[in-house]
């Protein structure tokens, strides 16, 4: 608000007025300002809920891995020992040390991917061609299974500025192999639509069906049958073969356990195979996964909508109530004041018409009431008596008025 | 239809040239690793002889012990003494392997041996994994405000900036505070607190850990002898929680500024979704997400809305 010009009467009214003019000015200048405060605020809170959501999933997993896995850890590690203990027993003229030093070795070997156990000889290598473009392809695709990976300063300087590039091509390419199975896709969801609006179905449940279809025929085609080809090739079980594909196509990819990683002989065609297997598996992941946070989107939206209304209504009935309560008050200190002035001017009437002066202020009514009982009731035995000769009560009575009479009359008035 | 032809024209020809870049990458792999890991098989071979040469030993008692060794040592059990008597499945460390799981690192170094250990990664990876990307996403639009359109602005009306010199500039900015901030330094400590690592080896994790590629062939915290272990490992996964949210605010902001100068329009690459109006709104809900999500599920990656990998999961 601009100072206020002491020579503008618009002013020094304003000035004369400061409480509500302020309140004017706020009501019009800010309601969009404060709306968007408000949502900003709440925006907020909405992503730390997410995330306080978030720390709890983790932390909640957290506890079932470490009560499924620990027991397996230790049996585990228990094997181990005794397998250890055993060995240097029956062979004597081993130490310690030295053993400890082999089993250093070995490890740091296996890490380098280099298998000691076995002939060594006609071991095929972990970096020729095919392998090297398998471990390219999960770098790209940030899978990252570790099975092989880099170990020379050149190689790891050269894997960091490949991903680089690379990440981001692979990016491209997966939007647009996802953009043509959307298209495959829309088609043949316009194909199913064309069929079903021949038998009256509804638009939402068409879309709903075709979501069904979509996820069904994408597990068949990307999950469930790679699984089955993977437990044939390479021996796994049902459950680890369903593991590997889940973990490779979420980019997770733990390496414990990697299509064409172990020591059986695979068909020329086996690798390349996988390798696209992946990418347009990675697109079909990416949808599922998209699909999925809409519905944790849909989901928290309308948990938000309805706590917002239950908010809403209880705001409602808050400012239902206090406006009652304030209505409510009102008119009662309204009829109380209104009786009080009522009953004040009659006794101020009365007394300049009595000459009655310090009659006591409060509820004259009230005062008047119990005399005139009392008079009756002394009245009453002498009545008989009195009405033989009525004329006499009149004239008996009459002339100065009793004070009770005085009150009958005044209660009647 | 012409359109059409020239989407599948488009994707073919990005299908070969990423074709051939995996070829090459291949190959200068092949190159640089192939001869440390021939001098590497032929030491072990010696090892493994003069062990057998000293000792009362024979040779298939000998790869038996190795394989049952090998074996415990793939699930991260070693048998040398000084391996830490803490297990790798204590609440700290089942804490980081679910961040793994769920910010689809996947390191690997501690991997759940049980059969319903893997049932369960499986179930909650499948709704951990979207359920991060919500979270980052949503952090991200948040920090976009912050960090982009505020100093963007700014340098337009203080300097006086073109908007295009602008937004390069500041994302050339925002680039350097990144890569120092979560590369450089993080190596720094990374290096200093893991003896066996150099600095090499440091960025080299943190490029790996930040990309999500998570090869596992460093993970911090696995030295037997770490103090701290806990709070350690709960630490780098802060670190990787908000190292993520700066590559996706990276890689947004990016796009924004491809979008901008046109670049995305030279290459027929997806455009950015609309920013202010769709910045605007709360994350969580927008007035027309019903109507629209099945209509994403029956097109779920829509060309305009994606341009790379990391954005897809939006």
């Amino acid at each position: 608000m601009a100072a206020p010009n002491l020579l503008d009467p618009k002013s020094a009214t304003h000035n004369s007025k400061p409480c509500l003019s302020f309140s004017a000015k706020s009501i019009t200048l800010s309601p969009r300002e404060e709306c968007q405060a408000i949502a900003t605020v709440m925006k907020w809170k909405t992503v730390l809920a997410i995330f306080l959501l978030v720390v709890l999933y983790l932390v909640v997993g957290a506890a079932v891995f470490r009560a499924l896995e620990q027991p397996h850890e230790s049996a585990q590690r228990l094997a181990i020992l005794n397998q250890k203990l055993e060995f240097l027993s029956t062979h004597t003229c081993v130490n310690h040390s030295h053993l400890e030093e082999l089993v250093k070795q070995v490890v740091s070997a296996i890490r380098s991917g280099v298998n000691p156990a076995g002939t060594l000889t006609n071991h095929s290598s972990l970096w020729d061609l095919s392998s090297s473009f398998f471990f390219a392809g999960t770098v790209i695709t940030t899978i990252g299974f570790g099975n092989i990976s880099p170990h020379t300063e050149g190689g790891r300087i050269f894997c960091i500025i490949y991903a680089l590039l690379g990440i981001p091509l692979f990016g491209f390419l997966l939007a647009g192999v996802g953009d043509q199975l959307g298209t495959i896709f829309g088609k043949a969801t316009a194909r199913v639509e064309k069929m079903f609006v021949q038998w009256d179905v509804s638009q939402t449940k068409i879309r709903v069906i075709s979501t069904v279809l979509f996820i069904l025929f994408g597990c068949l085609l990307f999950v469930a049958l790679p699984a089955a080809i993977f437990k044939h090739i390479e021996g796994w079980s049902a459950l680890e073969s369903l593991y590997f594909v889940v973990i490779t196509l979420t980019t997770i990819g733990f390496g414990d356990f990697v299509a064409g990683g172990s020591e059986i002989e695979y068909l020329d065609y086996y690798k390349p195979v996988v390798w696209f297997w992946i990418l347009v598996g990675l697109a079909y992941f990416a949808a599922v996964l998209s699909m999925i946070g809409d519905w944790l989107r849909v989901i928290s939206k309308k948990t938000k909508e309805e706590v917002g209304e239950i908010r809403a209504h209880a705001a409602e009935w808050t400012a239902n109530v206090s406006a009652e309560f304030k209505e409510t008050r009102r008119r009662l200190s309204v009829e109380v004041y209104d009786k009080f002035q009522r009953a004040a001017s009659i006794k101020r009437k009365l007394s300049t018409d009595l000459g009655l002066n310090s009659t006591p202020e409060l509820t004259p009514p009230k005062r008047i009431l119990p005399v005139n009982f009392t008079d009756e009731r002394e009245r009453e035995p002498m009545f008989p008596y009195m009405t033989k000769n009525g004329s006499i009560f009149q004239n008996g009575l009459g002339g100065e008025p009793r004070r009770g009479d005085v009150a009958i009359i005044e209660y009647l008035k | 239809m012409s359109s059409w032809y020239k989407s599948w024209i488009l994707l073919t020809g990005f299908i070969l040239f990423y074709v051939a870049y995996l070829l090459f990458g291949a190959f200068v792999f092949s190159t640089i690793e192939r001869p440390v890991e021939d001098k590497l098989k032929r030491d072990i071979q010696v090892l493994k002889e003069e062990f057998l040469n000293q000792s009362c030993v024979n040779a298939t008692s000998l790869e038996n012990f190795l394989e049952r060794v090998l074996q415990a040592n793939k699930y991260g059990i070693s048998i040398l003494p000084n391996s830490s008597a803490s297990s790798n499945w204590d609440l700290a460390s089942s804490l980081f392997f679910a961040n793994t799981l769920v910010t689809t690192v996947g390191y690997g170094h501690t991997t759940p041996l049980s059969d319903t250990g893997k049932a369960f990664s499986i179930f909650y990876a499948l709704l951990g994994v979207p359920f991060t990307m919500l979270v980052l996403t949503a952090c991200v639009q948040r920090l976009m405000h912050l960090v982009t359109y505020g100093p963007i602005s700014m340098c337009r009306q203080k300097i006086g900036l073109e908007p295009l010199a602008a937004t390069a500039v500041h994302f050339a900015i925002l680039l350097l505070v990144v890569v120092l901030g979560f590369f450089v330094v993080p190596a720094v400590v990374f290096s200093y607190i893991e003896d066996t690592w150099s600095f090499l080896d440091s960025i080299y994790f943190c490029f790996i850990t930040l990309c999500t590629i998570g090869l596992g062939d460093y993970v911090p915290g696995e030295n037997p002898g770490q103090n701290f272990r806990s709070l350690y490992k709960i630490s780098v996964m802060v670190y990787l929680f908000v190292g993520l949210m700066m590559m996706y605010l990276i890689l947004r902001a990016f796009h924004r500024m491809a979008d901008l100068h046109g670049l995305t329009s030279f290459f027929q690459l997806p455009h950015c979704d609309e920013d202010i109006e769709e910045d605007k709104e709360p994350i969580i809900e927008a007035g027309h997400e019903d109507q629209h999500e099945a209509e994403d599920s029956a097109k779920p990656l829509d060309p305009a809305s994606q341009t790379s990998y990391n954005t897809i999961n939006r």
